[in-house]
């Protein structure tokens, strides 16, 4: 091998290059790079800031941001529903930005953008998330503007009990979900009242057709399963509203994993529903495979579209129970306002609500997006008991029941969600699951008080 | 003409942005948050508290974090080992392929083109136990629903999606030996499967360790893969270090113990690297 060659030309120096490239003092140079740089990074840094002070646009006006899901394919409804509040109230700008449809997603955004300080005046709110919310300060007390007796009084009892926080109120209904049973009229003399029935009644439907799957629900491992569980628990009797801690080591709570176990063990509930959410559960009975199902309403307009295989062979009821009525989980959303909006907008984000909770305007959305009022007065108005599922299903809102109302919902589920999913998928006994579920809760309500 | 110190000077003046970058996306965020894993900060109770290091004492007896370390120390050994088997077997054949390979290669490469999110939500359909075409083929195994059949539905998300990348670094490797060294083996008289084991493994030795660690590294902080696929279900078992940073963090707003389990992350993965180095030094220090 031969050395290296050593190049004696010397190597050219980047500076005077650069100097002549530019024709400024090196020094200069670095200036005002240095100027534009601290420019710029209090530019960026003044962008994440609101960006007026004053929030009110040239005019005046006011200028509220208002966070929400989208309600449905076609947004024209809600546009006008808007832009009738700011025809009544011209000192109001209405700015809507959309949120991501699942919830977990905007629950995300919110953790991180309320305690950011972000540009927001109102917004929707999960069932869930109420208490946290208003522990954590990001939401406003209403209780001036929507005093907690008006709000027992006028809304569904599920509803009001979500908002209320030690007698304060920090969110107003705006429209609610309920977890419901779906049944095919072609299959079943009639919706089953008690589990027994729902058994015997899918027991004889496959019979006659052995591709069938009796029941279907959610048991992946997710917010969905807790709703489920929780269903199953009222349904054996049991109650998880009363206490902090929640009590879930309990007899009927036992008996509620075992009854889910067994659907699952005598093949009356198909596999699946171990991994399955809300759509899976939808598609298979959509495609006309299945004789029950647990889910919300929804599934209800998609079973009812003209190309659908099951339309007009599908029936909604209550769950089942071991004995007298089921109760669905509540859910559903309310509008709340940032607990650091300035008064100014404060009146007028009261406003709002009170306009977008009205009950004109749950018809609007029942009528439009077929999401279900909140508000009783709604049910007993001739007009809206016309048409549509809402009328239909104000027995079973009316029966249905919040999941716990805790600050640490969020928590609470995690543990709850792993030791019921191992419950359903047998890794662990219900008495099992259920005592290292308590444990897990007695440990996250002790270290939090 | 510059002195040496002005010298000296230009070259900190070149580095300070390339160090300046590191500094704010790599360094300042691991300190954040070993910093916030002394802390008690759960966003709902409004509270910074000072703890010291209580939140490594509770980690230490906290059992679902250690089964979220089994869960993702057995994900990355068991995918990656599979990836680098099936992917020094595809880098073979197409090695020795005469014709059409650009068009093979490409066509290796579409599973690890595609964004992962969406590769799992295709796996999640074709998981399915109604309607998937696994559940058709294997009736009766319930890949999402079942502890063990669901890690290893992950594991072959994982294997089918990155052994194209281990495969194309291992045929780079390949594909820089020189032809007379190949030659000189034949006139030796060695066997096609000597030649393997004496020729080859040898000389992409290094695209080996580089496609471990990086697919090593890759593995042990896998996310959305699983996510999409179980959210960590059934009864948490393919729940891995970083979805139970994830639900922490983001979903229970508990940053401290949040970023407690996020330094436990890195730590795990900066011994994977040293690890991982101190071969590739050994490796090296052999050849010199």
């Amino acid at each position: 091998m031969s050395k290296r060659v050593r190049h004696d030309r010397p190597v050219p120096r980047l500076r005077p290059a650069l100097d002549r490239c530019t024709g400024l003092e090196w020094s200069a140079a670095r200036r005002w790079a240095t100027a534009f740089a601290v420019i710029s990074l209090v530019a960026a840094l003044a962008g994440c800031r609101r960006s007026n002070g004053g929030l009110n646009d040239a005019s005046g006006r006011v200028r509220l941001v208002f966070k929400y899901q989208p309600l449905g394919p076609d947004p024209t409804a809600m546009r006008r529903l808007i832009a009738d509040f700011e025809r009544a109230h011209p000192e109001v700008e209405v700015v809507s930005e959309v949120l991501p449809n699942d919830s977990d997603t905007a629950h995300q955004y919110f953790l991180t953008a309320l305690e950011a300080g972000a540009d927001l005046d109102v917004f929707v709110v999960d069932i869930i998330w109420v208490q946290e919310f208003a522990r954590a300060g990001w939401i406003a007390d209403l209780s001036p503007a929507f005093p907690g007796e008006a709000i027992r009084r006028d809304f569904i009892p599920g509803a009001a009990e979500a908002v209320l926080s030690n007698g304060r109120v920090f969110a107003v209904p705006w429209y609610a979900d309920v977890g419901v049973l779906f049944y095919r009229s072609d299959l079943v003399p009639r919706a089953p009242k008690t589990f027994a029935e729902l058994e015997q009644f899918a027991d004889q439907a496959r019979r006659k057709d052995p591709s069938l799957h009796g029941y279907l629900w959610q048991g992946r491992q997710y917010e969905g399963l807790v709703c489920n569980v929780f269903e199953a628990i009222w349904g054996h009797g049991g109650d998880t509203g009363g206490g902090d801690p929640l009590r879930i080591d309990t007899k009927p709570a036992r008996a509620a994993l075992g009854h889910l176990r067994s659907l699952l063990e005598k093949g009356l509930s198909p596999a699946s529903v171990k991994s399955a959410s809300e759509e899976d559960s939808r598609r298979l009975f959509q495609s006309g495979r299945g004789v029950f199902m647990r889910n919300w309403p929804y599934a209800w307009e998609e079973a009812q579209r003209p190309d659908s295989i099951i339309r007009g062979r599908v029936g909604i009821a209550p769950l089942p129970a071991l004995d007298g009525i089921g109760h669905g989980t509540l859910g559903g959303w309310q509008l709340a306002i940032n607990a650091r909006v300035p008064p100014r907008h404060r009146d007028a984000a009261i406003q709002l609500i009170e306009h977008l909770t009205s009950t004109e305007s749950n018809r609007v959305l029942a009528r439009e997006y077929g999401r279900h009022p909140p508000r009783r007065a709604f049910y007993r108005d001739a007009q809206s008991a016309e048409r549509g599922l809402s009328p239909a299903l104000y027995p079973l809102l009316e029966a249905a029941r919040p999941r716990p109302a805790t600050p640490y919902y969020n928590l609470l589920s995690d543990a709850l969600q792993s030791e019921f999913s191992a419950a359903i998928v047998g890794i662990r006994s219900p008495e099992q699951a259920l005592a290292r579920a308590q444990q897990q809760i007695d440990r996250i309500s002790g270290e939090l008080r | 003409m510059i002195s040496p110190a002005g010298e000296r000077n230009q070259a900190y003046g070149l580095i300070a942005p390339a160090t300046l970058a590191l500094a704010g996306v790599a360094a300042y965020p691991v300190l954040a948050s070993g910093w916030l894993s002394l802390h008690r900060l759960i966003l709902v109770f409004r509270e910074q508290r000072f703890v010291g290091l209580t939140n490594y004492a509770t980690l230490l007896g906290d059992a679902r974090f250690w089964s979220a370390l089994a869960h993702t120390s057995s994900f990355a050994g068991i995918a990656v080992s599979i990836e680098l088997a099936v992917g020094l077997a595809f880098a073979l054949l197409l090695d020795g392929v005469g014709r059409g390979k650009s068009i093979l290669r490409a066509a290796v490469l579409v599973p690890w083109a595609m964004p992962t999110v969406i590769s799992a939500k295709i796996w999640a359909y074709l998981l399915n136990p109604e309607s998937g075409a696994f559940g058709r083929l294997l009736p009766g195994v319930d890949w999402l629903g079942t502890p063990v059949d669901a890690m290893a539905a992950a594991i072959l998300l994982d294997v089918w999606k990155t052994t194209p990348f281990v495969a194309l670094l291992l045929l780079a490797g390949l594909q820089s030996i020189p032809a007379p060294v190949y030659e000189a083996a034949r006139v030796d008289g060695a066997s096609a499967w000597m030649t393997f084991w004496r020729v080859k493994i040898p000389l992409v030795r290094t695209s080996i360790l580089i496609a471990l660690l990086f697919r090593t590294l890759d593995a042990f902080r896998v996310f959305d893969s699983i996510y999409v696929l179980t959210q960590g279900g059934p009864a948490n078992a393919t729940e891995t270090l970083s979805i139970y940073t994830f639900k922490t963090m983001m979903r229970s707003g508990d940053f401290g113990y949040g970023s407690t389990l996020a330094v436990a992350t890195f730590l795990c993965i900066a011994l994977i690297s040293i690890i991982y180095l101190g071969v590739f030094r050994a490796g090296f220090g052999e050849r010199a």
